[in-house]
């Protein structure tokens, strides 16, 4: 019922497993990003996998589950802290079916399966969002806090507004899924 | 706003109808479908209004530790482990150590690392950089924090005269738990001999307030004058008036100290001060950080047969249940959509060739609603259940059918006419995610065609004449199209009522006919199968109607 989204063909690059990248979109470090396929990350998002862990070897900086959005004008950040002395980055792990809006900023060490990130959100350090939890537009958490599962998340400083619906998993998965859908190319303009 | 439809719940009302929509209170009675239970024996929705609530465990939502319910009494229902809330700003709290290794530096970044560092530690807001250190509170270690602050709780004196109190009343309660099992509606009423006791202690030496006597409203005055007997008098640990010399709460000392206010941040906000059971003091630098009160997940029950709907999963971050009956399972999904509206904002993106996320929420001039006019609308119904299901509309009654309308005088004339497709339609059965899982490409083009056949349906309005009917079928969704007719004056919001019915195919017959069925015998097609009949009753919202003159105006911009 709802209305296409369309995109111009020659702004995004699809992969194989069905990512879609927007050309706009600045990635750093993209051989340590791991997208898990059908997410889209728009024009303007800023992902910055070139944060990596200092130490030999291959390190996944950051990497989102299926049906992810990372909306337009978005920050990904890898968190970071000075342990023991040493100044290091951390991970950051986003499961599947995760919406973020637009120019949200995200250093988040995890967050879980079918959470909603509004817009205009700021999501501080080594933060963990549960799954089905869902962060209200313009909302600050602030670094450390946890958000356990099936929450509202407002204000600033984000905090507990209400339990979220025991159908949220089911309907926030037909929203992403449904949002992936309708993202298509505008066949019209050529 | 985006049109919408709700679902009733008949809890609140005696009637199974509801009660018309433009009354301001009836919203009460309309939930979105996916807020709703259904309760499989009593045939019925239920909403979070009706369901009865149980809590089915305990855990701190910022350690996610569950907590055992025999410990949460003794713990105050707050976490006992390292969490706490900033009492300025209530975000959680961290450790750090009062020697960071990087001088100065380290204060100002919110991140510190929690395993490093000398004693003594102390709490640290991230948000709002309070610490503990400015009300004296520092750790000898950064571990155990909520049994090393225990002793000052303890020895608080509303802790200890809480403590006092619940020694006091320990024998009533022991004792009325037998007598109160004997009648357990009497929960509801002051005459209960648990209330009876602490109102009657706790009601007294409050000057200023006049005595608040509950059992002069209940039904007995005979139990008021039994259980006062019982009950020797409450000795208060302090006196009332002896609180303000401990700075809290003191007519003078708070008089001299909002005499010298530098800055409003000085003194504590009410909500701030809120949560304490005593009257504390007005300094923002009193102010002592709060244990995290814990959260808890909740089973519900159908209100009338009490079976139960929701049960989650003992594991308190699982979003999984082993029970789940939520009315999205059982009812059609109902949406609707303005067919006008979204060629407008259609042919608003392809002229603008502008990305189609950016103006998405931007609603045009041509979608609004203008009075006078005649708009068509789409429902589209989904069908979850894995049967076919036939689906017949009725606008309910509480506006006039069209034909009788027309003699009515003007003032109870309805603001709107709303025709719906009169003949019952079927949507096919919802088949497993899994089959549709891997054609998504299949789905997109099955999206273009759609549109396509929208385009062509509204040019086909556009010309003659305009279709109330079915629109559109593909999968388990159904669209069906009815229309609107606004009248010159209407105003408001264009919403109905509408009464859903389907007929769906009992779960009742036997599975031996269901596999007969499939051979060509004689006695399977004689016999068909048994057809139950449920309905339920929507709110329809369109969207707010555009005052003329508005409009006129916003165009000529």
């Amino acid at each position: 019922m709802d209305a296409p989204v369309y995109y111009s063909r020659a702004e995004y690059i699809e992969t194989d497993t069905g990512n879609k990248v927007s050309r706009r979109a600045t990635i750093a470090g993209p051989q340590n990003i791991i997208l898990g396929g059908k997410t889209v990350i728009a024009s303007g998002a800023i992902i910055r996998g070139d944060l990596r862990r200092t130490g030999p070897g291959h390190a996944v900086v950051i990497s989102l589950g299926r049906y992810c959005l990372i909306g337009e004008g978005c920050v990904m950040r890898p968190p970071y802290k000075t342990y023991r002395g040493n100044f290091n980055y951390y991970p950051m792990k986003i499961g599947d079916h995760v919406h973020v809006g637009s120019g949200s900023i995200v250093e988040a060490a995890t967050i879980g399966n079918h959470v909603e990130i509004g817009k205009n959100c700021i999501i501080g350090k080594f933060t963990i969002i549960k799954d089905c939890a869902k962060i209200a537009d313009n909302t600050v958490i602030p670094p450390n806090t946890v958000v356990p599962a099936l929450a509202l998340f407002a204000g600033s400083p984000g905090r507990f507004v209400e339990d979220l619906p025991e159908s949220t998993q089911e309907m926030v998965e037909a929203h992403t899924k449904g949002f992936y859908t309708r993202f298509q190319p505008a066949t019209t303009e050529r | 706003m985006a049109p919408s439809v709700d679902y009733y719940c008949p809890c609140l009302a005696a009637s199974p109808h509801p009660p018309p929509p433009h009354l301001p209170s009836s919203s009460d009675s309309f939930h979105p479908l996916h807020n709703l239970f259904f309760c499989e024996e009593c045939d019925a929705v239920r909403c979070n209004r009706c369901v009865m609530v149980e809590v089915s465990g305990y855990y701190c939502p910022n350690c996610l530790f569950e907590v055992p319910s025999a410990s949460v009494r003794a713990e105050k229902n707050r976490c006992a482990r390292n969490c706490f809330l900033c009492p300025n700003c209530r975000n959680t709290l961290s450790v750090v150590p009062s020697d960071p290794p990087n001088d100065g530096y380290d204060r100002m970044s919110p991140i510190v690392s929690t395993s490093l560092g000398e004693p003594p530690f102390f709490l640290y807001c991230n948000h709002c950089r309070w610490d503990s250190a400015q009300v004296d509170i520092t750790f000898e270690k950064p571990t155990g924090l909520a049994a090393q602050l225990q002793k000052f709780e303890d020895s608080a004196p509303e802790a200890l005269e809480f403590d006092r109190l619940k020694e006091h009343f320990e024998p009533f309660l022991r004792a009325s738990s037998s007598s109160s099992a004997v009648t357990p509606s009497s929960s509801h009423h002051h005459s209960n001999p648990i209330t009876a006791a602490a109102s009657s202690a706790l009601a007294r030496d409050i000057p200023g307030v006049s005595k608040y006597n509950p059992l002069s409203r209940s039904r007995s005055g005979r139990d008021k004058s039994s259980h006062k007997a019982d009950i020797p008098d409450y000795k208060a640990r302090m006196e009332v008036g002896a609180a303000a010399g401990m700075g809290a709460g003191g007519g003078e000392a708070d008089l001299e100290f909002m005499r010298h206010l530098e800055t409003v941040a000085e003194v504590a906000t009410v909500e701030q001060r809120w949560v304490n059971s005593w009257v504390s003091s007005l300094h923002t630098d009193d102010l002592k950080p709060l244990r995290i009160p814990l959260q808890s997940k909740k089973s519900k029950r159908c209100p009338s047969c009490r079976h139960i709907l929701i049960k989650p999963e003992q594991k308190a971050q699982s979003v999984r249940y082993k029970i789940k009956l939520v009315a999205a399972n059982y009812l059609p999904a109902i949406s609707v959509s303005l067919p006008h509206a979204r060629a407008a904002l259609e042919t608003m993106k392809r002229s603008l060739n502008r990305s189609a996320a950016q103006s998405e929420d931007q609603s045009p001039a041509a979608a609004a609603l203008l009075a006078g006019k005649t708009y068509s609308f789409h429902i589209s119904f989904t069908n979850p259940l894995y049967d076919p299901i036939q689906v017949r509309l009725k606008k309910a009654q509480a506006m006039p059918a069209p034909g009788t309308e027309g003699a009515g005088e003007k003032a109870k004339r309805p603001p709107f006419q709303v025709n719906l497709p009169s003949a019952a339609f079927p949507i096919a059965a919802f088949a497993e995610a899994w089959e549709y899982e891997d054609d998504e490409d299949m789905f997109g083009l099955d999206d273009d065609d759609d549109l396509d056949g929208l385009g062509r349906l509204q040019k086909d309005q556009r010309s003659k004449t305009r279709t109330v009917g079915v629109v559109e079928k593909r999968a388990n969704v159904t669209v069906v199209a009815g229309e609107v007719i606004l009248t010159k004056e209407s105003r408001g919001n264009v919403k109905f009522n509408m009464l859903v019915s389907y007929t769906y195919r009992s779960d009742d017959p036997d599975p031996a006919e269901e596999n007969a069925m499939g051979t060509p015998s004689r006695h399977a097609s004689s016999k068909p199968p048994e057809m139950k009949n449920f309905s339920f009753y929507t709110v329809v919202d369109l969207g707010t109607i555009a005052p003329r003159e508005e409009t006129i105006h916003d165009t000529d911009m």
